[in-house]
C-alpha cells in the first residue's frame, strides 16, 4: 500500500471512528431523554396552578426585554408579557438606543412618566438618558439608553431590576401565560438551581391573537418547517439528555430564568461575547465550580416561548454563522475548562462534546467528503462501501429527528392537527437531503469569519406573526 | 462478517425503526384521539353531576358513579378541580364516601408505593379527600423525601386541623428551601394557633440551628403573641437572626421593638442596620427621627436608601429632616434625598413596601 493509500484508510478510520463516538453519544442523550421526559410530564400534569397562583412562595421575577428598533410589535409584546399568569414580576423594558420610535410608542401606550434612578450601577453600561415608570402599569418599568447591544441592554435591566430572579426575554418572543409559573417548579421543588431555561418553539405560521399563540401549526415553507423539527430535537431531547448528565451548557437567551445574585457576581452579560447566552452560562458554571456551590441548570420543557424563525436561506445563514461563531469563540475564551477536574461533569463531558462534537463536525465532516471523494477518484475507498455509510449516517440523522418528534408526541403534543403531525415527520425525514449540508456550509463560514475576526451580528429580519382571520 | 456486511446490517436495522418510530407515532395519536373522545364526556358527566350535587339538585351517588368511570388521575383532577368550589361541609360529605370508594381504596393504598409518582398521586389526592384516618400516612407522605410528594401533601392543612400534621410540617420547614418553606408558611396558617404556641417554644432555644428560618416563618405571620421572643432575639449572635428581627418588629408598635431597633439600627452589618432603619419608619416613633435621619449618611447605599424612605413615612419632619439633608455637607445623602424627595406618591410606597 503506498503512502497516500496509508492516508486515506486512516484518514478514514479516524473519521469511522469519530462518526461511531459522536453517535453513540447521541444515542446516550436519546436513552437519557427517555426517562427525564417521562419525569417532567408527570410533574407537569400534576401541578396545581390555581393553588400555586393563590400562595406567596413563587420567587418574585423581573424579566429583562431588550429592545432596539422594535416599534411595530413592542406595544403588544409588552402588553402580552404584562398580562402572564404569574402574581409577583415586573417587566423591565430597556429601549437600546432605537433608531426608530420604540421610546414614544412605549410612552404613549403605557403613560409613562420620568422617575430618578434609584439604584446602584452594579453592571457598568452605556449611560442612561431616562428611566421610566407607567401610570397604567405598575409592573413596568422602561430605561432608555445608549446603543450598546443586547448584552448592555440586559446589564442595564439587571441593575434596575427589583426582584431575585431575572429572566431575559426577547422583546419579539411571545410567552404562553403560564410559562413563568411552569419555569419556577424547580424552585418550589425545593432544588438548588442557578438558572432555568424552558423550550423555545417556532411561532412561524401559527395563529397568534393579543400577543399569543392560539394555534399552533407548522410552517408549509420548507425551511421554517425543518427548523420546527431542529428545534424539537435541540430541545426535547437534546437538552432533555443533558438534564441527567448534569451539563446543560445552553439555557436559550430567549428564554432562560437565572438566580441575579449569580450573574451579577460574574459581571452580568460580557457585551464582547458573539452568543451572549452561552458565554453567560459557561461563566456561571465557572463560577459556581470555583467556589464549590452546589447548583443545579436544568431544562424543563412544557414552559414554552415562542419565536419567529428565518424563512430566507440569507438570514439563515447569517444567524447559523453567528451562533456557530459564538461557539468557536467560547470554546476558545474557556478551554481552560476543557478536561479540567474542576469544573467536573461541564470539564469533562459538556465542554469536550460542544468543542469535538458541535464545533469542529462541519470541518471534520468537510475533511470525510474530501478524503472520501479522493479516495474514491483513486479507486482506494469502494463505492458500495461509501454509499452504504452514507446511507448510514443520513438515516441515523432521520432517527434523531423522527425521535424528537415521538417525544414531542408522547408529550406535550403542541400540534393538534393530523397534517401537522404528517408535515412534521415528512421535514424530519427531508432535513438530511440538501439543508444539513447547508448548514455544514454555513457553519465552516464561520470559521473563515473568526480567521478574518469579524464580529458582526447579522441582521434578522422577521416577516410578523399570523393574526387569526377577522 | 465485512465491514460492508455490517453497514448493511446497521442500513436494514436503521429503515426498519424508523419505520417502525413513524407507525408508533401514527398510531399514538390515533389511540390518544379515540381515547380523548371516550373520556371528554365522562368528564364532562362529573362536571355536571358535581355542580348539580353542590347545588343540592342530586345525590351525591351521581358524583361517585361518574368518579369512578374515569381513569384514577382524571377522576383526582376533577376533585382538585372542584374542592375549591364546594363548601367545607358538603366536601366533608364528599370526602367521606369516597373513603368506601375501591379507586379511592387503592389510591391511599398507593401512599406507601415505592414509585413516587404513586405516592404524589396519593399525595394529591390526600390533599382534597383526606379523612382523620389518613393522618399517619399524610405524616408520612409530609415526610417523603421527594420534593413534589411532600409539597402535595402539606396542602392538607387547608382542609384538616391536625396538631399532630401541623407539627410534622413544622418540623421539616426549617430544613427546606426557601421557595418551599414559603409555600409551607401559606398551608400553615390556618392552623394558627398550633403554629404559635409551637414558635413560642422553639424560638426559646437560642442554640437550634433551625432559628433563622423559625424566625422567618414568624415574621411572615407578623403574630403580636410572638413580639415578645422576637424582641428577645435583637442582641442575637447570628446575623440572620437579627435580620428576620429587625424586619418583624416593624408590625409590633411597641417601646420595646422601638428600644431593640435602636440597637439594630447601630448594628455592625448593614443587613441589619437596612432592615431596622425600614421597620422603624413603620412604626415612625418621633423619638427615633433624629437615629433614622443619622442613618441617612451611612456608608451603605442600600441603608441610605431605606433610611431616606423610612424618613417620609415620619410625615412632615421626616421630610423637613430629607430636605434639609438635601442642602447639606454630606454628598451621598444629599444625592439619596434628592432621588427620594423627586419620587411620585406610587412609586414611594411600591419601595416602601
Amino acid at each position: 500500500m503506498s503512502v497516500f493509500g496509508g492516508v486515506i484508510h486512516g484518514t478514514d478510520l479516524a473519521i469511522l471512528i469519530y462518526f461511531l463516538g459522536l453517535n453513540s453519544f447521541y444515542a446516550l442523550l436519546l436513552v437519557l431523554s427517555i426517562p427525564e421526559i417521562w419525569e417532567q410530564t408527570r410533574l407537569a400534569e400534576d401541578d396545581d396552578f390555581q393553588r400555586l397562583m393563590q400562595s406567596d412562595a413563587l420567587p418574585p421575577i423581573t424579566m429583562l426585554v431588550p429592545a432596539y428598533n422594535e416599534s411595530a410589535t413592542i406595544e403588544a409584546s409588552v402588553t402580552a408579557m404584562l398580562t402572564l399568569e404569574y402574581r409577583s414580576y415586573e417587566v423591565v423594558v430597556v429601549n437600546d438606543g432605537s433608531k426608530d420610535d420604540t421610546i414614544d410608542r412605549l410612552r404613549h401606550a403605557f403613560d409613562l412618566y420620568e422617575v430618578p434612578r434609584i439604584y446602584p450601577e452594579t453592571i457598568p453600561t452605556k449611560p442612561l438618558r431616562a428611566v421610566y415608570r407607567s401610570r397604567t402599569r405598575s409592573r413596568l418599568l422602561v430605561l432608555d439608553k445608549e446603543n450598546g447591544g443586547k448584552a448592555d441592554s440586559l446589564n442595564a435591566a439587571i441593575n434596575a431590576s427589583r426582584f431575585p430572579l431575572v429572566i431575559a426575554v426577547d422583546a419579539d418572543t411571545l410567552i404562553e401565560p403560564d410559562a413563568l409559573l411552569r419555569l419556577t417548579r424547580p424552585f418550589l421543588l425545593g432544588r438548588e438551581i442557578a438558572a432555568v431555561g424552558g423550550t423555545v418553539r417556532v411561532a412561524n405560521n401559527c395563529t397568534v391573537k393579543d400577543g399569543r399563540v392560539t394555534d399552533a401549526r407548522v410552517p408549509h415553507s420548507l425551511l421554517a418547517g425543518i427548523q420546527v423539527v431542529e428545534y424539537l430535537r435541540a430541545f426535547l431531547f437534546g437538552r432533555l439528555g443533558w438534564n441527567r448528565l448534569g451539563g446543560n451548557l445552553i439555557i436559550s437567551g430567549a428564554f432562560g430564568l437565572f438566580r441575579k445574585d449569580y450573574v451579577s457576581a460574574i459581571g452580568g452579560y460580557r457585551t464582547t461575547s458573539i452568543v451572549e447566552d452561552l458565554d453567560l452560562v459557561i461563566r456561571l458554571h465557572q463560577y459556581l465550580r470555583r467556589l464549590k456551590i452546589r447548583y443545579e441548570m436544568p431544562f424543563i420543557p412544557d414552559p414554552v416561548a415562542w419565536t419567529e424563525v428565518p424563512e430566507s436561506a440569507k438570514v439563515l445563514s447569517r444567524q447559523r454563522e453567528r451562533w456557530h461563531r459564538g461557539l468557536i469563540a467560547a470554546t476558545w475564551q474557556y478551554k481552560g475548562m476543557m478536561f479540567n477536574p474542576r469544573y467536573g461533569r461541564v470539564g469533562f463531558l459538556a465542554m469536550p462534546f460542544y468543542a469535538f462534537g458541535e464545533m469542529l463536525a462541519p470541518l471534520i465532516e468537510l475533511f470525510g467528503w474530501i478524503v472520501t471523494v479522493g479516495g474514491l477518484a483513486t479507486g482506494m475507498v469502494d463505492t458500495t462501501f461509501a454509499l452504504l455509510f452514507v446511507l448510514v449516517a443520513w438515516c441515523y440523522g432521520m432517527l434523531l429527528s423522527i425521535w424528537a418528534v415521538v417525544l414531542e408526541e408522547v408529550s406535550f403534543r403542541r400540534y393538534r392537527r393530523f397534517s401537522d403531525l404528517l408535515l412534521l415527520l415528512l421535514y424530519a425525514s427531508l432535513e438530511n437531503f440538501g439543508y444539513r449540508q447547508r448548514t455544514v456550509w454555513w457553519r465552516l463560514k464561520a470559521f473563515v469569519s473568526v480567521w478574518k475576526h469579524q464580529h458582526v451580528w447579522g441582521e434578522m429580519t422577521r416577516k410578523g406573526f399570523a393574526t387569526p382571520p377577522s | 462478517m465485512t465491514s460492508r456486511q455490517f453497514l448493511l446490517v446497521v442500513a436494514l436495522v436503521q429503515g426498519v425503526l424508523l419505520a417502525a418510530l413513524v407507525v408508533l407515532i401514527i398510531l399514538n395519536r390515533w389511540f390518544r384521539l379515540r381515547r380523548s373522545a371516550h373520556l371528554q364526556p365522562r368528564r364532562a358527566a362529573v362536571d355536571d353531576a358535581m355542580r348539580r350535587w353542590a347545588a343540592g339538585a342530586a345525590p351525591l351517588a351521581g358524583v361517585l358513579i361518574g368518579l369512578a368511570r374515569l381513569p384514577v388521575s382524571l377522576a383526582i383532577d376533577a376533585l382538585v378541580g372542584w374542592s375549591a368550589r364546594v363548601p367545607g361541609e358538603r366536601w366533608r360529605e364528599l370526602a367521606a364516601e369516597l373513603e368506601h370508594q375501591w379507586w379511592a381504596r387503592v389510591v391511599r393504598a398507593n401512599g406507601n408505593s415505592a414509585r413516587w409518582w404513586k405516592r404524589l398521586e396519593c399525595a394529591r389526592f390526600l390533599s382534597v379527600g383526606a379523612m382523620p384516618s389518613d393522618i399517619a400516612r399524610l405524616t408520612r407522605l409530609i415526610n417523603d423525601p421527594h420534593a413534589a410528594v411532600h409539597i402535595a401533601a402539606v396542602a392538607s392543612l387547608e382542609r384538616m386541623e391536625s396538631t399532630p400534621l401541623t407539627l410534622t410540617a413544622l418540623e421539616r420547614l426549617p430544613s427546606l428551601a426557601p421557595t418551599v418553606q414559603a409555600y409551607y408558611a401559606g398551608m400553615l396558617r390556618r392552623s394558627r394557633p398550633v403554629v404559635i404556641q409551637h414558635l413560642q417554644k422553639r424560638l426559646r432555644r437560642t442554640d437550634d440551628p433551625a432559628l433563622p428560618r423559625l424566625a422567618e416563618f414568624a415574621v411572615r405571620l407578623a403574630e403580636p403573641a410572638l413580639r415578645e421572643r422576637m424582641t428577645a432575639l435583637a442582641d442575637h449572635t447570628n446575623l440572620e437572626v437579627r435580620t428576620q428581627v429587625a424586619r418583624a418588629l416593624g408590625s409590633f408598635p411597641h417601646r420595646e421593638s422601638v428600644a431593640a431597633l435602636t440597637r439594630l439600627g447601630a448594628d455592625s452589618t448593614w443587613e441589619v442596620r437596612a432592615q431596622a432603619v425600614r421597620s422603624l419608619g413603620m412604626i415612625a416613633d418621633a423619638t427615633t427621627l433624629s437615629l433614622v435621619r443619622g442613618l441617612v449618611r451611612d456608608p451603605i447605599w442600600w441603608v441610605r436608601l431605606r433610611a431616606a424612605l423610612a424618613l417620609m413615612r415620619f410625615g412632615g419632619a421626616g421630610r423637613n429632616a430629607l430636605l434639609e439633608i438635601e442642602v447639606g455637607g454630606n454628598a451621598e445623602a444629599r444625592d439619596v434625598a434628592k432621588m427620594i424627595l423627586g419620587l411620585p406618591a406610587q412609586a414611594l410606597a411600591e419601595f416602601a413596601a
